[in-house]
């Protein structure tokens, strides 16, 4: 069985129905096990959100936390991955905050996504898209949190409009609206030049 | 079509490139779009734009491989049964 865009969910044995029941009920391993099942897709999330891997680390400890702290206000009307996503961007954006609101002089500012070129790719394809990689994580990582969030989820993580829309904790037009003001940013930033070299 | 409409066409048009490619407008409005875009060299190209920008963005997946770190679950474990709210509840 697998969840979501191939993500592994727990083994047909041990249903998550079943695991989170016990974890419902107070067992931390099964609530590892449930929710371990979705940590490196939910890792690479607010790695992307944040642009930050030592922070995103930290924030992916507390999502967990809350998540185990709220276990038992989970009612299933979501899936278990949308409920536990929509902490992981509650808690990105709660860190963004807190550095927005971090003194000049200690300022981190907003920082480049370092999205390397994926290992499957030619090598000459690497080099002709890693400008362009470049570009675009430097555009996603100058949006607002909102905006950011919303092509993360739509584009990046490739979730349908009611599913991002869902763990953006916005209606599906309003998402639709913040996708689109993102998509126009990251366009006048990279530029039409970057893009139409790009082959896509 | 006068100045004044064709200015706003492209304004408009170009505000919508994002719906257009999406799918998101409703036939009326793609209808307007497509035929702005048909005589616009800047809509024409803003279209292939933002196409090219939605995949290149969707091919963002240089992360692919990374693993969530084995301390994910420090906290939890610290934690314990007693962090949850049954427990604290009980």
């Amino acid at each position: 069985m697998a969840g979501p865009d191939g993500q592994p969910a727990p083994d047909s044995a041990e249903t998550e129905a079943s695991l989170l029941a016990r974890a419902q009920a107070g067992d931390v391993g099964a609530f590892e096990r449930l929710s371990g099942a979705y940590a490196d897709r939910l890792f690479m999330l607010l790695v992307r959100l944040l642009g930050d891997r030592a922070e995103a680390e930290d924030v992916a400890q507390e999502v967990m936390l809350r998540a185990w702290r709220g276990i038992t206000r989970f009612r299933g009307q979501s899936s278990y991955f949308t409920w536990l996503y929509r902490i992981a961007v509650n808690e990105a954006n709660r860190a963004l905050d807190k550095r927005a609101r971090r003194p000049a002089g200690v300022s981190i500012g907003a920082r480049e996504l370092d999205l390397p070129a994926a290992p499957e790719e030619e090598p000459s394809r690497q080099a002709e898209n890693s400008e362009l990689r470049r570009a675009l994580g430097q555009a996603l990582a100058g949006l607002p949190p909102p905006l950011r969030t919303a092509i993360v989820l739509r584009d990046v993580e490739g979730l349908s409009t009611q599913e991002a829309a869902e763990i953006a904790g916005v209606g599906q037009a309003a998402f639709k609206s913040r996708l689109h003001q993102a998509r126009l940013r990251v366009r006048a930033v990279v530029g039409d030049e970057a893009l139409a070299s790009s082959g896509g | 079509m006068g100045m004044l409409g064709r200015t706003g066409d492209h304004e408009w048009s170009q505000r919508h490139l994002s719906q257009y490619v999406e799918g998101d407008l409703r036939p009326r409005a793609r209808r307007r779009l497509d035929r702005h875009a048909r005589d616009c060299v800047d809509c024409g190209r803003g279209i292939r734009a933002m196409r090219a920008l939605v995949y290149a963005v969707q091919g963002l997946d240089g992360l692919a491989g990374i693993r969530a770190p084995a301390t994910i679950f420090d906290r939890v474990r610290l934690a314990g049964p007693g962090g949850s709210p049954s427990s604290q509840n009980a």
